[in-house]
């Protein structure tokens, strides 16, 4: 099976180690994948702030960049859901519509691809470490992060006590209302922290860079990992490393 | 206090200083998450019932003209003086005039969002009468001059102690301190208990009651087959206002109807449950005319006021008027982290939280709610909280395409969008970005953002890295070159 790859801008130009996991994780798992270059923006953020005109224009590059029938993977559950989005922006019955919905049809958050797989959610990682979820609002109520991880053998997984409430990012919201996101953020943190983890992990970067880099200013930095980044360690450890070496060959932090 | 919703970015920034009031709102809405959630575990087929009240609500919405027709004729035939108010300077005039009509003096009024929304008491007390908010909480931000915080709660804001000291200061000026069997209000301490202030309110507000001339209250439900209100609360007040005084004026807004009593169970069987966490609320009013002759008690003149004020434009918005759905459990606004964090006041104006703002939005005029869509993550917790489904994120969204066709992006987020447009502008302009900035430390400097600054105080910003498709490509080098076997065959 071969998939094409939607990597966030984001994830492109700051936190490329996910998208490496990402590879490494799925290539182990026998799934091949196709990196369509250049990709630039989903179009999340003109959409976001109400620029219909702007998301649709990059909407219509998406549909270029990832025409055809594979599924297209995501380590990002609010881009997939953008990607998921596009039939809104084109009027029913156009063909540019019937692009978008077909494209909708086959985008899949990396958790939920993962978890689609033969084997899952046990896809033999092993891990002996206290990991923080945090469940992400943009991934709409989906716990394939959740099962995926409580599969991985030794990984105690912690939830927060509200591991539903958002972290504060919303994209320009954190420039706009900065002092309220800060709020939540700081709510966010302090739950997280409660549970004395070893690791922070989520499967949406925005959270991801957005609770770091608050932990960090806090002077209480724990590892952030993007869930494919758990699992790609946590099969380096496990037996299915040791078959079959991962990408990198080593933890994509490093 | 002046309220405008122009305010709200500025309102709520500061709202999220007050270390006071986030402590109380935190309180306050966890216990009605935790009691609705106690309500909803133990309600069985709960998606079934959320569906028919759904139903009942949208059925309403597809026959919004005739069910109001059918109310009117139904509500006059059994003695009820029905009203049309297009907008709220209308609605208070029609509602001062019966006040007049019948020489008002004192008018009690229940708990309602409606007559805040046409903003009914100064214009009663500008035509001479005293106005009283008989609701508990209605009561408590009355004295305080404050407007409600709000939709099923109005003083969530205050505390126990606030509402002791409030009780001090006015309810002495009022001269009915040393009441019978109650310590006098030199003695209120702020350590009063609840049951000690509700008894202490509930002397004051007797007298008014008995007073009264007038009573007003909202409408929960109107059921367009029978001509009846129907009203519900836990207080009793509401029921006293409407039975009270000679005269009974209820203002609903014109969404408010339900096809049937049928319906009208069906929503009935929701809403307490979603708001206050109770299978029934302690009571429900089914009030239908006025009096009849050999009646005991009820209004001997009632009067029904329907009030439009931008709700039929509204309701021509194919994805903004589900909001017109809401019956005002007010469950989103507990669930909303930003309400939790900023409260009720800082939207300035009366509706408040997640429907808060979009109603807002629809209702007032445009340039002064610009910021109010935009005060949200878009976390879709008050989605998943309302019982009719209303996909309040995406009428959100609809708003900020509204405000973005009216005044369009700013220039940063035109220049992110260009750029992403053109890939290879996009690639040089990271690329550059990154020769300069590889820190990202210039970033709180780039004009257009000023909470930027802010940002990058409070979190660590990522750097700019060795993009992937780059690393990418030079591991599939490395890859091919050592020939390593991988379970898969293909590469990109
Ligand atoms: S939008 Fe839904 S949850 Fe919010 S007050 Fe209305 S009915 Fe209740």
């Amino acid at each position: 099976m071969r998939i094409t790859l939607m990597i966030p801008c984001l994830v492109e130009d700051c936190l490329p180690e996910i998208g490496l996991a990402v590879v490494s994780v799925l290539e182990r798992l026998g799934v091949g994948v196709d990196h369509p270059r250049v990709q630039t923006c989903c179009g999340q953020m003109a959409w976001k702030t109400g620029d219909v005109a702007r998301a649709r224009a990059l909407a219509l590059r998406s549909l270029e960049l990832f025409a055809g029938p594979a599924p297209v993977v995501c380590p990002s559950g609010s881009c997939a859901k953008m990607l998921r989005t596009y039939p809104e922006l084109f009027a029913p019955g156009t063909p540019d519509h019937a692009r978008a919905l077909d494209l909708a049809g086959r985008v899949f958050e990396f958790c939920e691809f993962v978890l689609s797989l033969p084997g899952a959610p046990d896809i033999g990682a092993e891990w002996n470490v206290r990991a923080a979820l945090h469940r992400s609002c943009q991934m709409d109520g989906s716990d394939a992060p959740q099962r995926l991880l409580s599969a991985v053998r030794g990984l105690t997984l912690l939830e927060p006590e509200r591991p539903e409430r958002c972290c504060g990012f919303g994209g320009l919201f954190s420039l706009q209302f900065p002092a309220v996101s800060e709020s939540l953020l700081e709510d966010k943190a302090h739950e997280l922290l409660a549970l004395d983890p070893e690791i922070l992990v989520s499967a949406e970067p925005s959270c991801l860079m957005n609770i770091s880099g608050y932990l960090a200013r806090l002077g209480r930095p724990v590892r952030p990992l993007h869930a494919a980044q758990a699992l790609d360690h946590g099969l380096d450890l496990g037996l299915q490393g040791a078959l079959t070496g991962a990408l990198t060959g080593g933890p994509t932090w490093r | 206090m002046e309220i405008n919703p122009r305010d709200f970015r500025e309102q709520s920034e500061k709202a999220c200083h007050d270390a006071t009031l986030r402590a109380v709102l935190d309180h306050a809405t966890r216990y009605f998450q935790a009691k609705r959630g106690a309500a909803l575990e133990t309600f069985a087929d709960r998606e079934t019932h959320f569906a028919r009240a759904r139903a009942a609500r949208l059925a309403a919405l597809s026959r919004l003209p005739e069910l109001l027709e059918q109310l009117e004729q139904t509500a006059t035939a059994a003695g009820t003086r029905v009203h049309w108010a297009a907008d709220a300077a209308q609605a208070r005039e029609i509602i001062t005039g019966i006040a007049q009509d019948c020489g008002a003096k004192v008018v009690v009024k229940g708990k309602s969002m409606v007559t805040e929304e046409i903003a009914l008491n100064p214009a009663l007390e500008a035509a001479g009468m005293e106005v009283w908010e008989t609701d508990l909480g209605e009561f408590i931000v009355q004295l305080a001059g404050e407007p409600p915080s709000h939709i099923i709660a109005p003083c969530i804001h205050k505390s126990r102690a606030d509402v002791a000291a409030l009780f001090r200061a006015k309810l002495g000026l009022l001269g009915l301190s040393g009441l019978d069997g109650l310590p006098g209000q030199e003695n209120l301490s702020d350590a009063a208990s609840i049951p000690e202030l509700t008894l202490l309110a509930r002397k004051a507000l007797r007298e008014k009651f008995l007073a009264a001339d007038l009573g007003v209250t909202g409408v929960n439900i109107a059921v367009a087959e029978t001509g009846s209100v129907i009203l519900v609360e836990n207080e009793g007040n509401i029921r006293m206002s409407t039975t009270c005084p000679p005269v009974h004026v209820a203002v609903m807004s014109l969404e408010k109807v339900a096809a049937t009593l049928e319906d009208a169970a069906d929503i009935l069987r929701v809403l307490p449950r979603s708001a206050t966490g109770q299978k029934m609320s302690s009571y429900v009013s089914v009030l239908t005319g006025p009096r009849r002759p050999n009646e005991q008690d009820g209004a001997r003149e009632t009067h029904l006021v329907i009030l439009d004020n931008g709700r039929s434009e509204v309701l021509a918005e194919p994805i903004l008027r589900e909001a017109l759905l809401c019956f005002r459990c007010g469950a989103c606004l507990n669930s909303c982290p930003v309400y939790q964090t900023i409260g009720g006041h800082a939207y300035g104006s009366v509706y408040s939280g997640p429907i808060g703002a979009l109603l807002s939005s629809l209702l007032l005029p445009a340039q002064d709610t610009r910021d109010l869509p935009f005060g949200c993550t878009l976390c879709g917790a008050c989605k998943r909280t309302c019982p009719l489904g209303i996909d309040h994120p995406r009428l959100m969204l609809r708003l900020r395409e509204r405000v973005c066709q009216s005044s369009g992006t700013g220039l940063a987020g035109a220049a992110h969008s260009f750029l992403a447009l053109h890939p290879l502008f996009y690639r040089l302009a990271v690329g550059a970005a990154r020769a300069v900035d590889p820190n990202l430390d210039l970033l709180p400097r780039l004009p257009g953002f000023p909470g930027l600054a802010n940002f990058v105080d409070t979190r660590q910003p990522p750097e700019l890295k060795k993009p992937f498709s780059a690393q990418l490509l030079r591991l599939r080098k490395k890859q091919a070159r050592t020939k390593k076997p991988h379970t898969n065959k293909g590469d990109a």
